[in-house]
């Protein structure tokens, strides 16, 4: 499948980023990776700059300096052989909407060496899209899943989601997700999507990325992160020896009144936490959401 | 008989769903519901009903292995393992509900109940799930 560059197996490379809106820094020299064939959950508060990030991995803004490549090639200038591997689903529907579904998909075939009509006309019946009327009268459901259908057509090696599924009901919602794993399962495709709708993410990706001040902190396997993070509350000297003595990894703190503090402590597996466990309490995706986005 | 093989997973949970995957044929396995030589779903298949990335089940699968509960077959959808003829003696099933119980008893003593309501409160909840 993926033979021209067997050597590497970064899907996307981006490094030292640095972007601002006027005087509103959003990355400050944010690095990146993204593993060939992994789907990671990009995860951020409002505001954080997920969309920007996802469109300066595409080549769609401008860096104040910088650099991206995407399978192996560096941008943002990308030739039509890497831009052909690569579906977006953005977050605001791009979509002509004077054309009706069936011109729109007509038009993009255009664009693309490769694309699966078995899987359009699939997805547009099973997703009971009206192929003749125009974009404008679909329901916001509707769009996005045309959308969706758009960015999978041409069986893209990296699929980049920004809110796919905001406007779909939860067996919409269901339903793509299924259709997630049908591309990992049958093409390996490399997934970056970001959604605040957690049980969403929770179920496909298997890493997660979460991104606060302008870069990406925390970046792992969610199963590791739920296993072996616990939150800590107590006096900061308590926190420290605890950290010390389990040569654990402080993910975040956060002081809190009367000298004490709250942290989220990353243990290395097979850590023995003796009677330190009753200070210690698990967290579930939203509590990591909560202290490190 | 793989498609009656019902699996739930929890989101929100602070078990991963992996964790939530092996317990649910570690039980079945140990209560007799699953015996030796019944086939499971394949990781295709379980990933795709439950709408979960294929390498959480296939690390499910893979750690039941090591542990002896279930067997790989060569190009075939995995089964449980050929030692599990019957289902287990009370007791050690009883061993499987102790972290459950644990994290109940924690929070029942965070909350200051006194043993007796909390033993009435599980009596009325068992009883409950034995009404048809």
């Amino acid at each position: 499948m993926n033979t021209t560059h067997p050597s590497t197996t970064l899907t996307a490379d981006l490094r030292g980023l640095e972007l601002s809106y006027g005087k509103q820094p959003v990355l400050k020299t944010l690095d990146w990776q993204l593993q060939s064939g992994q789907v990671v959950g990009l995860l951020g508060r409002n505001g954080a700059g997920k969309t920007t990030l996802l469109e300066a991995m595409l080549g769609l803004r401008d860096l104040q300096s910088g650099s991206v490549q995407l399978f192996g090639e560096t941008g943002p200038m990308l030739s039509d052989a890497v831009r052909a591997r690569i579906g977006y689903v953005p977050q605001r529907s791009d979509l002509f909407e004077g054309f009706t579904p069936d011109q729109l998909l007509a038009y993009f075939r255009s664009f693309y060496p490769r694309w699966n009509t078995a899987k359009v006309d699939g997805l547009m019946s099973r997703w009971a899209i009206p192929r003749d009327q125009p974009i404008a009268r679909l329901s916001g459901g509707q769009q996005q899943r045309l959308s969706i259908i758009r960015a999978l057509a041409h069986e893209p090696d990296l699929l980049v989601l920004d809110e796919p599924v905001a406007s779909l009901d939860p067996a919409g919602r269901r339903d793509f997700l299924r259709e997630l794993v049908d591309q990992v399962l049958d093409r390996g495709t490399t997934v970056v999507l970001s959604t605040h709708i957690l049980s969403d993410l929770e179920r496909v990706a298997f890493n997660v990325a979460f991104m606060r001040d302008g870069k990406i902190g925390v970046q792992a396997p969610l199963d590791e992160l739920l296993e072996h993070t616990r939150q800590v509350t107590g006096d900061t000297a308590y926190v420290r020896a605890l950290v010390a003595q389990h040569g654990a990894q402080v993910l975040q703190r956060r002081p809190l009144a009367n000298d004490q503090e709250l942290a989220l402590v990353k243990f290395a597996p097979g850590s023995v936490l003796g009677d330190d466990v009753k200070q210690l309490q698990s967290v579930n995706l939203e509590e990591l959401f909560m202290e490190l986005a | 008989m793989a498609t009656d093989f019902l699996f739930s997973i929890n989101t929100g949970s602070t078990e991963p769903i992996y964790r939530q995957l092996i317990e649910q044929v570690r039980r079945r396995i140990a209560s007799g519901q699953l015996s030796a030589g019944q086939e499971i779903p394949s990781v295709r298949e379980l990933a795709q009903t439950l709408a979960v990335h294929p390498m959480t089940v296939s690390k499910a699968f893979s750690l039941l292995e090591a542990e002896g509960l279930l067997e790989r077959r060569r190009g075939l959808s995995m089964v449980v393992a050929a030692q599990h003829t019957q289902a287990s003696p009370n007791a050690s099933r009883a061993d499987l509900l102790r972290p459950t119980l644990e994290k109940a008893a924690a929070e029942a003593r965070q909350l200051e109940l006194p043993a007796a309501q909390v033993l009435k409160l599980f009596q009325h909840i068992l009883n409950e799930g034995e009404k048809p």
